[in-house]
């Protein structure tokens, strides 16, 4: 609990409106999108401006309070989990576009700006901004860029540190610092920029920040290829890129979801395919038109059993809503789900499939595969029930024995949901005792305190 | 362990959500206030956590599961399918079972709402006093400055003779030839007391249209109201009653111009249940119910381009708002649209925000103005970039609060009824 002195302090500075301490209210800002990792915050502050937040950081700083920054609540780690109580800084009120600019292909953000509110605003000037994490409905731009999130469209567009310049940040200390800048190129001393992307608010808060853009591609198609054979599919993946082809998506679905697809939503899958890619390449349209031939043609001499192309936007919609409906399915369809994240270089994305089925066998367990495969980001889910200890032991045991085969075929753990609480005891295991010493000591250079997010990254 | 029944009931639903977040995107209270307990994700968690003897029904948690609009705009893009009114409706029914209603609420819905003799007594007594309330334009009024505590609100004055004492129990078709079919009228408290020129003109409508009417004495308000503030018991004696006034006429379908009102009719199979025997009656109810947008379109297979345009509509730009009602509670929407861009004479153009709630969200609106207000904001900015000289809706209740903030933000439209457009 925190003293009624700080409290009303905390509501000089932002107004009493925007300070929630009611016990229901610490209830709804104890989780994230993940199912078992709760804490309670002991306060929630609503910043609507820098000043603001540089205030509120002095304060906690003095006081020695955690402070654990909150845009949307979207993330799947537990990363904006007040883990040791304290304040969760509620960024959802600084949520102003604050300018786009045409002529320089950026737009600059307040950190409470959803995603799915800036691509709109964006299309109105024919632009976009690439990375697309699929919780795009509910994600901020701040914790858009603390995870380093990606989506399917990582494959030829990258993440989201390929797409900040520079951003404003609040240190622990109530500092106020500009990291990087408004230009493509900058190489003006350290790169502190990127170590705060993806410090997933462990080291300030971040305030505004300054986004690359692209202009919104004119033509987009969708194919559907169907395999007999989960991993023949993963090889696909490369021959494809390989020969040229650099498609905006690539997504994997295995039987487990096409099935569950055709059950909610019918849109004709053969139910007894191994698995189906979704392709989709944008660009001018001509050349959108070539790539997608291409595709098809590729596809078919390495094994696919058919290729459907979309025929329009409606029907290629039809095939991503699948794709969103079957993650979603996943979670429907077991009382816990073992979401995971790991990442493996494109060429071994066939052998990472086969140990998900080695595995599921080894373990009786349903071990689903869907994901990103284009750039080798897949999301093996294990469906259990944290209620039935031997089963869910049974999940633990796989859960680990995949990361271990991911990292085994030169992968990493986490591809674009970041450690938080839910993968840290995997971050000790793959990460050098060194790296991880230089981590903790940047971490006690800019938080002395360690006041930013603590319990989290590290155990 | 407490009795926990009405929660027991929607625990599955509650279960589905899988924390995700979506919901926040399409939420008009979360929009305006960005805080978790105005969202679905924030409000299923806490009754989750009184499920699971966590939490309890404590002033703020009832202020919390008050604050949704019901307008089910989370719950149509739920990845998860969470029925997420389900879980706010059964949440308010477990605090009324704990609490009571209150003292105010208790007195409209059980002492006024739920009788209808009483419910049109109160009304015209009101109706007496309404003079005293200054006038806004025609017959639009608002709240005196003395009472400026509830803002002021623009209201249509009460009519000055209610619907009920107007019509007849039974209208044969105007050729005069056989019926197709024979239909009965729910006429609903707002068409009532507020607009009862669209219940007799819905009437003419369809005796021209070669059906007969009939429009029972005992029919009551729909309850939509009382039951969507958990007032479960009030509402199912309505429901009872309701059923038993169109019973015995031998109907084929139950018709109204109210798109709040079908739907509720229709719900009571879905909210109001308790037992098996009443599930089945409630479902054999919403069969013979239908809105007018679709009656005339679906059922009467009116082609959309025979609908004719009545004079002084003609020449004018207008647009369509979606009530919660009808597009979400009961996937009506091309029915309308078909009609009003198929009519010679006007220029249809699509609001950029059609499907949101315009914030009225029944006793939402009483208890939360300064919210309604704002995210009717939204909907008037949607109104304003279509460049319409009409906004169209189907909901009497809609267009209250489409012309209160139509006027609040001195806009020049007018709100009308689509089926005041048509001949």
């Amino acid at each position: 609990m925190l003293k009624e002195s700080l409290i009303s302090e905390f509501q000089k500075i932002v107004g009493k409106d925007n300070v929630l301490t009611a016990p229901e209210a610490m209830k709804a800002y104890s989780y994230d999108g993940t199912t078992s990792w709760i804490h309670e915050p002991d306060v929630v502050i609503f910043p609507t401006t820098t000043d603001e937040v540089s205030r509120i950081m002095k304060l906690a700083n003095a006081e020695k309070i955690p402070v654990t920054p909150r845009g949307g609540g979207t993330n799947v780690s537990g990363g904006s989990v007040p883990w040791h109580g304290g304040i969760v800084l509620a960024m959802t009120r600084m949520n102003k576009i604050i300018k786009v600019d045409k002529e320089n292909l950026t737009a600059t953000v307040e950190p409470g700006v959803v995603l799915q509110d800036l691509t709109l605003r964006l299309m109105k000037d024919g632009l976009f901004f690439p990375p697309d994490p699929q919780s795009f409905l509910g994600a901020t731009m701040g914790g858009i860029i603390s995870e380093n999130a990606g989506g399917p469209a990582c494959v030829k567009y990258g993440v989201t540190k390929q797409y900040i310049l520079g951003i404003e940040v609040v240190l622990p200390t109530g500092e106020v610092v500009h990291l990087g800048g408004r230009t493509l190129k900058n190489v003006v001393g350290y790169d502190l920029l990127h170590i705060f992307i993806s410090a997933e608010g462990t080291l300030g808060v971040i305030t505004g920040a300054e986004l690359k853009l692209n202009p919104l591609p004119l033509a987009k198609k969708t194919l559907c290829v169907v395999y007999d054979d989960v991993a023949v599919a993963g090889e696909s993946v490369y021959h494809v890129l390989e020969n040229g082809v650099i498609p905006d998506k690539i997504e994997l679905i295995d039987n487990w979801v096409i099935n569950r697809i055709e059950e909610m939503m019918p849109i004709g899958l053969p139910k007894d395919a191994d698995a189906c890619l979704l392709f989709e390449v944008d660009g001018i349209p001509e050349a959108v038109e070539k790539e997608a031939e291409k595709i098809a043609e590729i596809t078919k001499k390495y094994g696919a059993k058919e290729v459907r192309v979309a025929k329009d936007a409606d029907d290629a919609n039809k095939y991503w809503m699948a794709r969103r409906a079957g993650f979603a399915a996943v979670f429907g369809k077991a009382k816990t789900v073992f979401a995971e994240d790991v990442t493996v270089p494109r060429g071994n994305i066939p052998k990472l499939i086969n140990r998900c089925k080695e595995l599921a066998k080894k373990y009786n367990l349903e071990i689903v595969v869907l994901g990103h495969a284009g750039d080798g980001n897949l999301h093996p889910a294990i469906l259990t029930d944290i209620n039935n200890k031997e089963h869910y032991d049974r999940a633990l045991k796989a859960m680990d024995a995949i990361i271990e085969g991911a990292v085994e075929f030169g992968g990493v753990l986490s591809g674009e949901h970041g450690i938080g609480l839910e993968k840290q005891k995997f971050m000790k295991k793959v990460t050098e005792p060194a790296v991880i010493n230089m981590m903790k000591n940047i971490k006690a250079l800019i938080d002395p305190n360690n006041i930013m997010n603590p319990g989290k990254i590290w155990e | 362990m407490k009795d926990l029944k009405e929660l027991k009931k929607i625990e599955e639903f509650s279960n589905q959500c899988m924390k995700c977040g979506f919901c926040s995107f399409f939420c008009p209270v979360y929009q305006e206030e960005k805080m978790e307990t105005s969202v679905a994700r924030g409000k299923n968690f806490l009754v989750k956590q009184i499920l699971a003897g966590q939490q309890e029904f404590t002033p703020e948690m009832a202020d919390i599961i008050g604050k949704c609009l019901l307008c089910k705009r989370c719950a149509a893009n739920c990845p998860a399918k969470t029925q997420i009114d389900r879980v706010v409706v059964a949440a308010r029914a477990q605090l009324v079972k704990e609490k009571g209603l209150g003292a105010i609420k208790n007195f409209a819905f059980r002492k006024v709402m739920a009788n209808r003799k009483a419910f049109g007594k109160y009304a015209r007594l009101m109706q007496k006093f309404q003079w005293m309330m200054p006038t806004t334009e025609g017959k639009i009024k608002h709240l005196p400055d003395f009472v400026k505590g509830l803002g002021k609100r623009n209201f249509p004055s009460l009519s000055k003779t209610f619907l009920r004492d107007q019509v007849k129990p039974v209208y044969k078709p105007q050729n005069g030839e056989k019926p197709k079919m024979r239909v009965g009228f729910f006429m609903g408290c707002a068409t009532d007391f507020v607009y009862p020129e669209l219940g007799l003109k819905l009437i003419d409508f369809l005796t021209r249209h070669g059906v007969e009417v009939v429009v029972p004495e005992d029919q009551n308000c729909c309850g939509a109201a009382i039951y969507f503030s958990g007032d479960l018991e009030t509402g199912r004696m309505l429901a009872d009653l309701n059923i038993k006034a169109f019973k015995d006429l031998n109907v084929d379908y139950i018709v109204t111009a109210c798109g709040t009102c079908s739907s509720t009719l229709k719900d009571y199979q879905k909210y109001l249940p308790d037992t098996e025997e009443q599930k089945e009656r409630y479902t054999e109810f919403e069969k013979k119910i239908k809105d007018s947008t679709e009656f005339v379109i679906d059922i009467l297979k009116i082609p959309p381009q025979d609908f004719k345009l009545r004079k002084e509509f003609e020449g004018k730009t207008v647009t369509w708002h979606d009530p919660c009602h009808l597009v979400r509670y009961q996937n009506i929407k091309d029915q309308p649209r078909a009609i009003l861009k198929a009519l010679k004479g006007i220029k249809y153009v699509e609001m950029p925000n059609a499907d949101m709630c315009c914030g009225m969200g029944g006793s939402f609106s009483v208890y939360h103005y300064d919210l309604t207000k704002k995210i009717a904001g939204k909907k008037m900015d949607g109104i304003k970039a279509t460049g319409a000289d009409i906004v169209v809706t189907a909901c009497p209740g809609c267009m209250i609060n489409l012309i209160d903030n139509v006027l609040l933000n001195k806009m020049p439209q007018k709100v009308h009824h689509f089926l005041e457009l048509v001949e």
